[in-house]
């Protein structure tokens, strides 16, 4: 299973990327990270080019907010990526915000997968588990 | 006329800069009052110079802060620069600057000094006639440093690597080498008029899980490059890493073999530095913890030996500092320094050893690269893993060390990469660890051990 990953936007927080990239290496996928300071179009790019079936995008300065909303309109223009899973966790809202109203938000920006402030672990739990619902593994 | 009288009359030329006058700034420097040299205090070597941090966006705040820093008894003054000066945006600099003057609010995180210029600078800095140590974080400092030192500043802080690794993730690696070499010449040509202009290393790197024999190879290269190109005056740095008995033995092993490698190529002559930092990974919330921790910084610089220490402030943790905090620190340091008596002399020699293998090691795997220049080395070495610094954003870093802490908190190498860390060393590094967790326990230790001071 290949996984294309990075932070996007201007943030240089590297610390939880190498994490991911060392977590989902233990859980044996294929893993493209593209590491910090990564943007929207890249993301898209390494997809396409790497035949990645997940997308995992991170965020810690809360700016993926202002990025999302472009995810389905810059998706659209990709002809080969309808069933990428998409995922995004981090800290996803700049300052605090309601949880539940954060994930539906980003649910509607197009992700399949959100995790606010989940702990690392967690998450990859979540993704295995929709892998499963949707039979691809 | 030479290739780099050429070269800083195009850098000088810049826009943004206000005619800089060649023959003006080297009488200045010439007759410069050795009280703002860092060089003439460690020559004195009365006691260790404590150095805060602070930069404001404006000549007032900055004026208020140094006010508050000489009232604390404070050894150096820094000059810490912002981000858009840094990466070289001097227009957007300028702008900010002109926001935070008219609005009373901060819109920078640090002195915009070409903004400034040299000659308002300059003003403020023979006023107070301390020392000034430059804090940047540029990666093409060219025009930053002939500012700088046109403003009496006469230590500036930074290199090739530390200023790179840490902070960017695709400026060029070889431009970076370049621009750091003309920095060092001027910083020579500078250092023949009057007292020498100090240049330091970054050593805190990431300053999260460094292993002290990464931290030791930087140090040791960048002051190397710096040497070669006439330097004479260099401080070496690290900073605090959680386990006392691992910062005195870097300490000591990094002081003996910076003496050893200058000598090496004919550089006996520059006097070396150790400058030691408090702790510079997260810090408690708790305001009455971050003092403690700042308080335990400095016991160990002073085990360490240390010749400056730079120190944080109680309110690391909630952004940038006031300056009443920040003159806080500065006094409760020079307290503790005072009433420091009597230290024991700590000795590990199975660690010296050990550490001292490993830097020998990965040192004759840079020399032994085949590129005729030390940096076309040093790059090729960062290019190929050689030299692999935990957890650096930048592209060109092989990331492929892992890092853990054992029960003592000392920072242990469980996977090396391509590092050539003898293995004698390398069974020993693992042998201190608990190497029976899956990843999913090394990663929520490796959690657990950034967030160790928390």
């Amino acid at each position: 299973m290949k996984v294309v990953t990075g932070v996007v936007g201007n943030d240089i927080h590297v610390v939880a990327n190498r994490l991911i990239d060392l977590s989902l290496r233990a859980r044996g996928y294929d893993v493209f990270n593209l590491g910090v300071n990564t943007h929207l179009e890249e993301f898209f790019d390494a997809v396409v080019e790497t035949g990645a079936e997940v997308l995992m995008i991170s965020s810690l300065n809360g700016e993926a907010e202002g990025w999302g909303r472009e995810v389905k309109l810059l998706k659209a223009r990709y002809k080969t990526i309808d069933d990428l899973i998409m995922m995004i966790g981090g800290n996803l809202v700049v300052g605090s915000g309601n949880s539940e109203e954060i994930v539906a938000r980003y649910e509607n920006y197009g992700f399949d997968l959100v995790c606010h402030q989940v702990d690392l672990n967690t998450g990859l739990d979540l993704l295995q588990a929709l892998l499963k619902e949707r039979n691809i593994t | 006329m030479s290739l780099l009288q050429e070269e800083r009359e195009i850098i000088l030329g810049n826009e943004y800069v206000d005619t800089f006058d060649f023959a003006e700034v080297t009488e200045f420097v010439t007759n410069a009052s050795k009280e703002l040299f860092i060089s003439h205090h460690f020559k004195k070597k009365g006691k260790m110079l404590v150095q805060p941090r602070g930069g404001f966006p404006t000549y007032k705040q900055q004026y208020a802060l140094y006010e508050f820093f000489v009232d604390a008894n404070v050894d150096v003054l820094p000059l810490t620069i912002d981000s858009n000066t840094r990466l070289n945006d001097y227009a957007t600099a300028k702008k900010m600057l002109r926001l935070s003057e008219e609005n009373d609010m901060d819109m920078l995180n640090g002195y915009p000094l070409i903004s400034h210029g040299y000659r308002t600078t300059r003003g403020m800095i023979t006023h107070f006639n301390k020392p000034v140590s430059l804090r940047h974080g540029t990666p093409d400092a060219r025009l930053l440093i002939e500012t700088a030192i046109a403003s009496g500043i006469f230590e500036i802080e930074g290199g090739p690597i530390t200023y790179l690794l840490p902070y960017s993730k695709n400026f060029p690696l070889d431009k970076a080498f370049l621009y750091w070499k003309y920095v060092e010449r001027v910083c020579a040509n500078y250092s023949e008029l009057n007292e020498p202009i100090n240049r330091e290393s970054f050593g805190p790197l990431t300053a999260t899980l460094v292993p002290p024999s990464i931290t030791i190879v930087i140090q040791l290269l960048e002051m190397l490059l710096s040497l070669e190109e006439g330097v004479k005056s260099f401080s070496v740095s690290f900073s605090q890493q959680g386990s006392m008995t691992q910062d005195i033995v870097t300490g000591t092993v990094l002081k003996k073999l910076a003496k050893d490698y200058a000598a090496q190529i004919d550089c006996a002559d520059a006097s070396i530095h150790l400058v030691y930092h408090q702790w510079m990974g997260a810090f408690p919330t708790n305001k009455d913890f971050a003092e403690q921790l700042i308080n335990l910084s400095t016991v160990i610089a002073s085990m360490v030996g240390a010749d400056k220490i730079i120190t944080k402030t109680r309110e690391e943790a909630t952004g940038i500092p006031t300056k009443e905090a920040n003159a806080k620190t500065v006094a409760d340091t020079q307290y503790c320094l005072r009433i420091l008596n009597g230290l024991p002399n700590v000795v590990d020699e199975e660690e010296e050893e050990i550490l001292t293998l490993e830097v020998n090691a990965i040192m004759e795997a840079v020399f032994n690269d085949p590129a005729d220049t030390l940096w076309r080395k040093v790059f090729n070495c960062i290019k190929s893993g050689i030299i692999d610094v935990p957890f650096s954003p930048h592209i060109i870093n092989r990331n492929e060390m892992i890092t853990i802490r054992d029960d003592s908190k000392n920072i242990r190498i469980i996977e090396r990469g391509n590092v050539p860390i003898p293995d004698r060393c390398y069974a020993y590094e693992r042998a201190q660890c608990d190497l029976s967790k899956d990843t999913t326990g090394i990663v929520n230790d490796i959690i657990h051990d950034i967030g160790i001071m928390q």
